[in-house]
């Protein structure tokens, strides 16, 4: 419990980072903050409206820590202003809606890889110096160090453009009206197949490698021999004796992975024209949206925090000596 | 050094080395491998690959292959730079907190505990939204300044149970300076940690770099892979059948990433001995089944 709680409050001040990454940003570029933030809007918004969306962001007429608290204000009561592009629209909305899709896909994608990552790790391990060893290492090797730009924009020029198998873009046909039925569902299925291709390929290497070696160090110990003494067939050492127990850092690993994982989204979703946070961000970025570039790096760490919090949780289900601690 | 005469016993390794060497090399002599300049209109938009253009034509009827050799020097010299500062800092951080513990130790855990959460990529794409057009140098040296704590995070670990070996103590009872300690007692046995913290922070600038540009992110008049996926990507290479423009710098960037993958993977074989599948260990489990080893 005492280890949740520190988690916890650590999770949190690391969110006020964040937070505070993005109110010192625009104040230390050079030249005006408000001229760089709100440039393009000048032209589209009424003054009223400008005034409200400085107010959100902390340009107050008042001394540098008090416009600090401000807009820690507007952050913690969940105000994260109003897209610049797509006016009335709070940044928490247009970004909410997006992340249901990202969640999804990327929710989805990792648990795949994961456990796919994880089971090739454990025969590469089992058969090391084998030919499947060096099958699925290479493989690993290679999926863990290809940007997922590249296998994006290959998997969508084989698979989109030259086979014609599956859709360029979109989550869904356009033509459907979004229902929960059959119809709508198949067609989200269809067009998610392959940035969920392309996301689990990137991510299962690196998990792969990790379990490998994790494994491999494991392999050595005494119990194993042990276990193999008694004559317990391959398949049950391997799974509920070495592979158990090599699960845990990897299930640390998981962690850092998030971070890697959200980026990789953010581009398999540029490419795919895929309508989650990704594509969201990079409208934003073609438009200059500062106030919806700033709102994503608070979500997505949000996001990043909460799915670490879940692994810390697992943590606590997987080694029994937390639990006393 | 005698790491080094270990990666070239490694297949892996080889393999890696040479494909680097390739990509160097290319870089260091692209002037000479093509006659075209990289930023001149030098045909026709979108020509296929034929013998005058070996890789086609950009919209902007720039030679792609120009390009490509050219901008290798952009993707080496962005990735080796960020990768060095990179693995700088969390080398230095990392002895510093491992070696020196208590208050100190529990800051530098601390803040790197905090990076490590915030996520990375986003939090580059708002630095760089703020800076603009990022030219490669700014690239290189905020991805510096905001990757270090992984390496961080290893060199501590591995710090604090070297400090515990007899060796680091005979030093200190010697008298020998924390510094001294640090540089030439605990460094040499981090060699392994430090090459694979430094080619794998190499990977990640050269992907990051390529993405921050390819998101729009970079500066336009750059000749560098990244910046060739951004105009391959408006210019919407993909829909109107001009494969060879996305294609050249995605293979690029898939064979630099590989040559310093297999690297990698090979100092981490040769570091963990456990690890270790190939080459020696077969000839030696081989002469034990003949009897010729002992056992």
């Amino acid at each position: 419990m005492a280890f949740l709680l520190r988690r916890l409050a650590f999770y949190l001040a690391a969110f006020l980072v964040a937070a505070t990454i993005n109110f010192f940003l625009p104040r230390l570029m050079p030249g005006d903050p408000i001229q760089i933030m709100f440039a393009s809007a000048g032209s589209e918004l009424s003054l009223e409206n400008l005034n409200a969306l400085k107010l959100t962001f902390g340009f107050i007429d008042a001394p540098l820590h008090e416009q600090y608290f401000a807009y820690l204000q507007s952050v913690f009561t969940g105000d994260l202003g109003r897209s610049i592009k797509y006016f009335p629209l709070p940044v928490t909305e247009l970004l909410g809606r997006a992340l249901v899709w990202t969640v999804g896909l990327m929710g989805i994608a990792t648990v795949i890889a994961f456990t796919l990552g994880s089971l090739l790790g454990v025969f590469a391990a089992w058969r090391r110096g084998r030919l499947i060893d060096s099958v699925i290492s290479l493989t690993a090797i290679f999926s863990s160090s290809v940007p997922a730009v590249v296998v994006s924009l290959i998997m969508l020029f084989v698979f989109g453009y030259t086979l014609g198998w599956f859709p360029n873009g979109y989550a869904a046909d356009p033509l459907i009206d979004p229902a929960w039925n059959w119809e709508y569902i198949s067609s989200v299925l269809y067009h998610g197949t392959l940035p969920m291709v392309t996301l689990v390929f990137v991510l299962m290497g690196g998990f792969a490698v990790t379990m490998r070696n994790n494994m491999i160090n494991l392999l050595g110990e005494d119990y194993i021999v042990m276990a193999r003494a008694k004559g317990l067939s391959d398949n049950n050492v391997m799974l509920w004796y070495a592979a158990r127990n090599a699960l845990l850092p990897t299930v640390s690993s998981l962690a850092i992975a998030i971070g890697t994982v959200l980026g990789g989204s953010l581009v398999t979703e540029v490419v795919f024209n895929y309508p989650g946070l990704g594509n969201t961000l990079y409208q934003a970025i073609i438009a200059r949206d500062y106030p919806v570039i700033q709102g994503q790096l608070l979500i997505m760490t949000a996001a990043m925090l909460i799915s670490n919090f879940v692994v810390d949780l697992s943590y606590v289900l997987l080694d029994p000596r937390l639990k006393k601690a | 050094m005698k790491l080094f005469a270990q990666l070239l016993q490694n297949k892996k390794a080889m393999t890696g080395l040479v494909i680097l060497t390739v990509i160097i090399l290319v870089a260091i002599f692209a002037p000479l491998l093509t006659e075209y300049s990289p930023v001149k209109r030098v045909g026709r938009p979108h020509q296929a690959p034929s013998w005058d253009h070996w890789m086609g034509t950009t919209r902007l009827g720039h030679d792609v292959f120009s390009r490509l050799v050219h901008g290798a020097r952009v993707s080496l010299a962005v990735g080796f730079g960020a990768g060095l500062l990179i693995t700088l800092i969390g080398t230095v951080l990392g002895i510093i907190a491992g070696y020196k513990g208590g208050v100190v130790d529990e800051v530098i855990n601390f803040f790197t505990n905090m990076v490590l959460v915030v996520p990375n990529l986003p939090l580059l794409l708002v630095l760089a939204a703020f800076i603009g057009q990022a030219s490669p140098l700014v690239i290189a040296i905020i991805l510096g300044l905001t990757s270090w704590a992984w390496g961080v995070r290893v060199t501590r670990s591995e710090t604090l149970s070297i400090r515990q070996r007899d060796f680091v103590k005979s030093a200190e009872m010697l008298g020998e300076p924390g510094w001294r300690i640090m540089l030439f007692e605990i460094f040499p046995n981090l060699i392994s940690i430090v090459g694979i913290n430094f080619i794998g922070s190499v990977i990640f600038a050269v992907i990051t770099e390529a993405t921050l540009e390819f998101l729009g992110l970079g500066d336009p008049n750059t000749v560098s892979w990244g910046i060739m996926l951004y105009n391959a990507q408006n210019a919407a290479a993909l829909a109107v059948g001009a494969w060879w423009d996305i294609l050249a710098p995605c293979f690029a960037l898939a064979f630099l990433g590989l040559g310093l993958a297999l690297i990698n993977f090979a100092i981490d074989e040769i570091a963990n001995p456990r690890l270790r599948t190939g080459g020696m260990l077969n000839r030696w489990t081989r002469m034990v089944r003949l009897g010729e080893g002992k056992l």
